[in-house]
C-alpha cells in the first residue's frame, strides 16, 4: 500500500468517532431542528407536521417578550463581557509574578467559575436576600440603607455580581498568554524608563491581544446563552418566570419550549440568536485585524 | 531570582492578593457558615450555633448516595470517552497531513460557537424516538464525539513535538496508531489531566442535560439537588435551607479537591498547548 493512503486511512479513522458523532448527534440534530422551526410542531403532533413557511421566525421579530429579552440579553453581554475579560486578565497580572503560595492564590481566583451554577446561585441568593442578608447587613455597617437585591430595580445587578464572581475562570488561559510575553520587553523598558502603567499598556495589553480576542468570543458565545442563573436566582422552580429584568432571552426560549411545549416556535428562537452569534463573530473577527497583534511565525 | 521590578511594590501586590482572594471567597464562606447553623435562622458573618449535624441530614433526608452513584456513572463513561477521542481526534490533526484536514478542523473549532441547547432539543426528540430517553447511552454517544476544545488543545500540544520523533518511530516499524498510542499518548500527560479535569467539573455539575433526558430515579446529584428540596416528613411547608446548603458544598467537595490536586499540571497543560496560537 502506498504511503499516502496508508496516511489517509489512518487520518479518517482516527477523526472517525468525532466524525460520525459529529454528523448523527450534531448536524443532522441541527438541521432536524431547524426544519422543525419551519412547521407547526407542538410536542404531540410528529407524525403530522404542517410546514408553516417562516412564520415563526415572522413571530420572533413581532414577539414583544422576545425582543425585550433579548435586549435585556444585549445589555447582560456588554457589561458582563468587558467587565469579565479585564478582571481574569487583571488577576492573571498579578498571580504572574513570582509571589509566595501562588498555587493556593490561583485556586482561589479560579474557584468559583468551578462551583457548579446550582451551588453558587444557592449561595448568592442568601447574600442577596433582603431581609438580614449579609450583603445589606455589610451596606448597614457603612450606613447605606438596604436595598432589594432580587427586586426589579436590583435583579439585573445582582445577576451581573454573580456572574462577574466567576471570571477567575479566564485566570488559566491569561496566564498562559502572559507566560509566552519574553521578559527582555520589560527589562528593555524599565531600563528606558517605562513606568508600570505604561508597560502595561505598551506590552502587555497589545501582546495580549490574541488571548483577549479568543476571551472576548467565547464570551459573547457565554453569555448570549445565560438562562440557568436567571431561573434558578428568581424562581422557586425550573419553569417559573423570573423577575422581568432578568428576563432573558434563552429563558424565553426555554419557556416557549418547555413551559408551553411551543416546540417549533421555540427552535425558531434559537436559530435566530444561532445566527446572530455567527454574524457577531464574523464582526469581531473581520476587525480583530486592526487590534489583534499576532507573532509573525503564524503555522499554517 | 527576584528582579528589580518584582520586589518594588510588592506590599501593595500581596495585599491586591489578598483582598480579591477574600472576594471571590467570601462567598463560599457565607456557604459555610449557613449550613452549620440552626434551621430557619438568618445568620451573619458567624454560624447561629454549631450544627455539623446538617451535612449528615444532607445525605440521609434525601436519597443522596443514589444520586451520587448516578453522578459517578455519568462523569466515567465521560470522562473515558472524551478525554481518548479527543486525544486521537487532535493528534491526526495535529500530525497525518492528508487532504482535507483543515476544512475538517474549521468545522471542529466551528461546532465551539454551537449552543448546545440548538441540538439537545431536536436530540431530544430523536432519542425519544430511539427509546434512549432515560437511559445512559446519550453520554457515551456524546463522549465518543469528544470536545472541540480539547481537540484543539490536543492539537496544539501535538504539534508542537519534533517530527523527528515520528520518523524515528517509523523507522522502528510502528504503524502510526501505535506510533500515537506508545510514544505521543505517554508524553500528553500535562493536557490528559488537564482535559480529564476539565471534563469531570463540566460533567458533574451539569444539571440541566440529565435534567431534559433522565427522570428522577436516574438524576445524578447536580441534577436532583435542583429538583429536590429537603424537607422532614410531615413539615412539608418548611424547606430546610441550611440543609440544602450543606448539600452544595458535598457538591462543590469533589470538584475543589480534583482542581486543587491537578492545578499544576492544568497550568502546564494550558501553558504547553499555547491556547493563543
Amino acid at each position: 500500500m502506498k504511503e499516502k493512503t496508508k496516511r489517509i486511512i489512518a487520518f479518517y479513522s482516527m477523526i472517525s468517532p468525532w466524525f460520525i458523532v459529529f454528523l448523527v448527534f450534531g448536524l443532522y440534530p441541527m438541521m432536524y431542528g431547524l426544519y422543525l422551526s419551519f412547521t407547526n410542531y407542538y410536542g404531540f403532533n410528529i407524525k403530522k407536521l404542517k410546514w408553516m413557511g417562516l412564520q415563526n421566525y415572522h413571530k420572533v421579530f413581532t414577539d414583544s417578550d422576545a425582543m425585550y429579552s433579548l435586549g435585556r440579553t444585549l445589555y447582560v453581554t456588554l457589561i458582563n463581557v468587558p467587565l469579565g475579560v479585564a478582571i481574569g486578565l487583571g488577576l492573571a497580572m498579578l498571580l504572574n509574578r513570582p509571589v509566595r503560595g501562588v498555587g493556593v492564590y490561583r485556586t482561589i481566583f479560579y474557584l468559583p467559575s468551578i462551583v457548579p451554577a446550582l451551588a453558587s446561585v444557592l449561595m448568592w441568593k442568601f447574600i442577596f436576600s433582603s431581609n438580614n442578608g449579609v450583603l445589606n447587613g455589610i451596606l448597614n455597617l457603612f450606613g447605606i440603607d438596604s436595598v432589594n437585591w432580587l427586586g426589579y430595580d436590583y435583579a439585573t445587578t445582582s445577576l451581573l455580581i454573580m456572574l462577574l464572581w466567576g471570571a477567575g475562570g479566564g485566570v488559566l488561559i491569561n496566564l498562559a498568554g502572559l507566560k509566552g510575553i519574553p521578559r527582555d520587553l520589560y527589562e528593555a523598558a524599565s531600563i528606558d524608563g517605562a513606568s508600570p502603567f505604561k508597560r502595561t499598556f505598551h506590552i502587555t495589553v497589545p501582546l495580549m491581544t490574541p488571548v483577549i480576542f479568543f476571551n472576548v468570543i467565547m464570551g459573547i458565545i457565554g453569555s448570549l446563552q445565560i438562562y440557568m442563573q436567571p431561573i434558578l436566582l428568581n424562581g422557586a422552580e425550573l419553569l417559573a418566570r423570573p423577575i422581568q429584568p432578568n428576563y432573558l432571552y434563552f429563558v424565553h426560549a426555554f419557556q416557549q419550549i418547555f413551559a408551553f411545549q411551543r416546540f417549533a416556535y421555540g427552535m425558531a428562537l434559537l436559530w435566530v440568536l444561532f445566527l446572530a452569534i455567527l454574524a457577531l463573530s464574523v464582526v469581531v473577527f473581520t476587525t480583530s485585524k486592526y487590534w489583534v497583534h499576532y507573532e509573525t511565525d503564524q503555522e499554517g | 531570582m527576584k528582579t528589580e521590578t518584582t520586589t518594588k511594590g510588592s506590599i501593595p501586590h500581596y495585599a491586591a492578593l489578598i483582598f480579591f482572594s477574600a472576594l471571590f471567597i467570601f462567598p463560599l464562606y457565607l456557604a459555610f457558615v449557613l449550613a452549620l447553623s440552626a434551621w430557619n435562622t438568618t445568620p451573619g458573618l458567624v454560624p447561629v450555633g454549631f450544627h455539623p449535624e446538617n451535612f449528615k441530614y444532607a445525605t440521609t433526608l434525601i436519597n443522596f448516595w443514589h444520586y451520587t452513584k448516578n453522578s459517578i456513572i455519568i462523569c466515567a463513561i465521560t470522562l473515558i470517552t472524551s478525554t481518548l477521542t479527543s486525544g486521537l481526534v487532535g493528534y491526526a490533526f495535529a500530525r497525518i497531513a492528508v487532504p482535507g484536514r483543515n476544512v475538517l478542523f474549521m468545522i471542529v473549532l466551528s461546532t465551539m460557537m454551537l449552543p448546545g441547547i440548538v441540538t439537545q432539543i431536536p436530540q431530544y426528540i430523536l432519542f425519544h424516538n430511539y427509546g434512549l430517553l432515560d437511559t445512559f447511552w446519550p453520554w457515551l454517544f456524546w463522549g465518543l464525539g469528544g470536545n472541540a476544545f480539547f481537540i484543539f488543545m490536543y492539537r496544539q500540544f501535538f504539534s508542537a513535538i519534533p517530527k523527528e520523533l515520528e520518523e524515528a518511530a517509523r523507522i522502528d516499524g510502528c504503524s502510526i496508531f501505535r506510533t500515537y498510542w506508545n510514544i505521543f499518548l505517554p508524553m500528553s500527560f500535562p493536557v490528559i489531566a488537564t482535559v480529564s479535569i476539565m471534563t469531570f467539573q463540566g460533567s458533574w455539575g451539569d444539571f440541566m442535560g440529565p435534567f431534559m433526558f433522565l427522570k428522577q430515579d436516574h438524576y445524578p446529584l447536580a441534577t436532583a439537588l435542583s429538583m429536590i428540596s429537603y424537607k422532614f416528613e410531615g413539615q412539608e411547608d418548611m424547606i430546610l435551607t441550611s440543609v440544602s446548603t450543606a448539600a452544595a458544598i458535598l457538591l462543590i467537595v469533589p470538584v475543589l479537591v480534583t482542581f486543587f490536586l491537578g492545578q499544576r499540571y492544568i497550568v502546564e497543560g494550558i501553558v504547553t498547548t499555547g491556547v493563543k496560537g
